[in-house]
């Protein structure tokens, strides 16, 4: 089980297949991320955008002395389109956001026809470092989807859980949060959670515990559970945790990061091929983590 | 200005004691937290509940309370109306959530607020104490709206700011916290925000600040910027209120004081004091800070009401 940062990074390195990123309109900060990556040999940069400039930058970072591709293109939203392009024809494995449009990016991203959409949704995953033991975390969605159905959670919790797996993480335990622990028909969060709970209990998660509605301190408070009555493997052991909206997920997330210190990293999932994005609260040296831990995928 | 619960604890021994209303103390860690605070001499309490009930819970505790006041009353409705009664009438000073459903309490406080004619909203404020902050940052509402609409918030906001400048803040700062992002569209919470600046800087929610951020990114990195490092954060940038969008935003964000080193209080304020709602999986220790917490804004409150 891959239980750091430094594990996630350790382990696409022992893979020892350089993976292709292609990256449109990369910045001078993409490049040098990707010159560690390169460094440590788990990656292989394409640059697409505007030759001259890209060889200009490539040029102060320490990419020049490393293998990359540079590829012409005058137009970012060409730029895009062609990373796209490469990764459906399999050549490249790896597409990381570029100093580009968010929203733009994520719509040719997911574009039902031209896009690289494989599963029913895409959902975004935070992966947490915690402090007092070797463990990972993983906390969804935290960016991408807004107010998920019913529907849509279970299928933000699927792509969750195949990243579990690939993290080693066996048996995984999630942790459906909402505002209370107890079933409330008027907080429809705590509904979608009893209902997950049930269908994990009904095994159709594969070997997955849920407990939910789950508030916060019974998930990461075992002696608080106790107190609440609730008696759960998965109290105080979360490994997944489920957020009921993108109010929630999104300020969960940067409050881990801001306050509590925490290292985070994401990834979008549910794509044919790992997507990197270009989040503004994901440090540089965690942005590493993140290429290794799409080369893992 | 207080800005620490060290603060807190000095001042709820300075200013107590202070009569509070203690419905339905059923449970050991909470009898433990009403006995140590009536030594620490920060309240003398008024024990409402189930006879033989708080005797037994007494007993395990060991706190002898046979010269404490007490009323008998086994109905957990009568029992939350009856301290919300004395609280209103000025026979106690604040009140406090024992074994006792949160609903039951806040009927009873609807019920005072309107009989008194406030038009007060019932909202849960939750304090943080982060270390190296040097001032108290909140979070609101966390217990009581599940979907807050936008007269909701004016209400909820009020009643922070309230307690701020009881807490001697003249011109807290606030967010209005929401998912509003690069991506997605614009939420409800975060037009909900823009209209609230606007009520604040026209007056309507009194002296007090909106300021543009709505994420924790914007506080301390800011739009169109990339945090580079962690060592560029800088904790004193926080406000003071952070506003949620709803009760699952709250709850979920203020209780992760079981995971962070971070202090967690919370109260209701009312018209006529500070209601303590403390967890159902809160501790002893968490309890007594929330009764000094209690304790200091009920002294307050007197001066400004």
């Amino acid at each position: 089980m891959i239980g750091t940062f430094k594990e996630i990074i350790e382990a696409a390195e022992k893979k020892g297949t350089r993976k292709r990123v292609v990256v449109p309109w990369a910045s001078r900060e993409n490049m040098r991320i990707l010159g560690k990556a390169s460094e440590l040999n788990f990656t292989v940069p394409l640059l697409i955008g505007k030759g001259r400039e890209v060889e200009m930058l490539v040029k102060s970072t320490p990419l020049a002395s490393l293998d990359h591709e540079i590829i012409d293109e005058k137009d970012s939203g060409r730029a895009l389109f062609k990373a796209i392009q490469m990764i459906r024809e399999n050549q490249a494995d790896i597409l990381m956001q570029g100093d580009m449009d968010h929203q733009m990016f994520i719509d040719s991203v997911l574009d039902g026809e031209k896009g690289l959409l494989s599963a029913k949704l895409a959902s975004f995953v935070s992966v947490f470092q915690l402090f007092k033991r070797d463990k990972l975390i993983l906390i969804t969605d935290t960016y991408l989807n807004n107010y998920p159905s019913l529907v849509e959670k279970q299928l933000i919790l699927e792509n969750a859980l195949k990243l579990a797996r690939i993290l080693g993480i066996s048996s995984p335990k999630v942790a459906s949060l909402a505002a209370i622990e107890q079933v409330n028909p008027a907080i429809p969060s705590t509904l979608d959670a009893a209902v997950l709970a049930k269908m994990a209990e009904r095994r159709q998660f594969g070997d997955v515990t849920i407990e939910g509605p789950l508030d916060i301190d019974c998930a990461v408070s075992e002696k608080a559970a106790a107190r609440k009555g609730v008696s759960s493997i998965v109290t105080g052991n979360v490994d997944i945790y489920l957020t009921p909206d993108i109010e929630t997920g999104y300020s969960l997330a940067q409050l881990l990061v801001f306050i509590g210190k925490m290292q985070m990293a994401g990834i979008l999932l549910g794509t044919s091929k790992p997507v990197i994005l270009d989040l503004p609260f994901v440090s540089n040296e965690n942005k590493l983590a993140e290429i290794a831990l799409a080369a893992l995928i | 200005m207080i800005r620490t619960l060290d603060d807190i604890t000095r001042l709820a021994k300075e200013k107590g004691p202070k009569k509070l209303a203690v419905l339905a103390p059923e449970d050991g860690e909470f009898m433990e937290a009403v006995k140590k605070s009536q030594q620490m001499g920060y309240i003398e309490p008024v024990l409402i509940g189930n006879q033989e009930m708080m005797q037994r819970v007494a007993d395990e505790v060991e706190f002898d309370i046979s010269n404490v006041e007490k009323i008998f009353e086994a109905d957990r409705q009568a029992i939350a109306n009856l301290g919300t009664a004395m609280l209103f009438a000025g026979d106690v000073d604040m009140s406090s959530k024992g074994q006792i459903p949160t609903s039951f309490i806040y009927r009873s406080i609807i019920k005072e607020e309107s009989k008194a004619g406030t038009g007060r909203t019932i909202s849960v404020i939750t304090l943080w104490e982060i270390p190296e902050l040097d001032h108290f940052m909140a979070f609101t509402d966390t217990g009581a709206n599940i979907y807050p609409d936008y007269k909701a918030k004016v209400a909820v906001l009020k009643n922070a700011i309230f307690l701020f400048h009881v807490l001697g803040y003249a011109s807290p700062r606030i967010s209005v916290l929401s998912g509003q992002r690069e991506i997605g569209g614009t939420l409800a919470s975060y037009e909900d925000g823009r209209s609230l600046q606007k009520a604040a800087a026209s007056g309507e929610l009194g002296e007090c600040e909106i300021i543009e951020a709505t994420s924790f990114f914007e506080f301390f990195v800011g739009k169109g910027r990339q945090l580079a490092d962690y060592e560029e954060i800088d904790i004193k940038k926080l406000p003071e209120i952070l506003l949620v969008p709803s009760l699952d935003t709250g709850n979920i964000l203020c209780k992760l004081d079981f995971f962070l080193n971070v202090k967690r209080r919370s109260l209701v304020m009312t018209s006529k004091g500070p209601v303590l709602i403390p967890s159902r999986a809160d501790f002893c220790d968490s309890i007594m800070g929330e009764i000094a917490m209690g304790v200091v804004v009920a002294d307050r409150i007197k001066g400004v009401v």
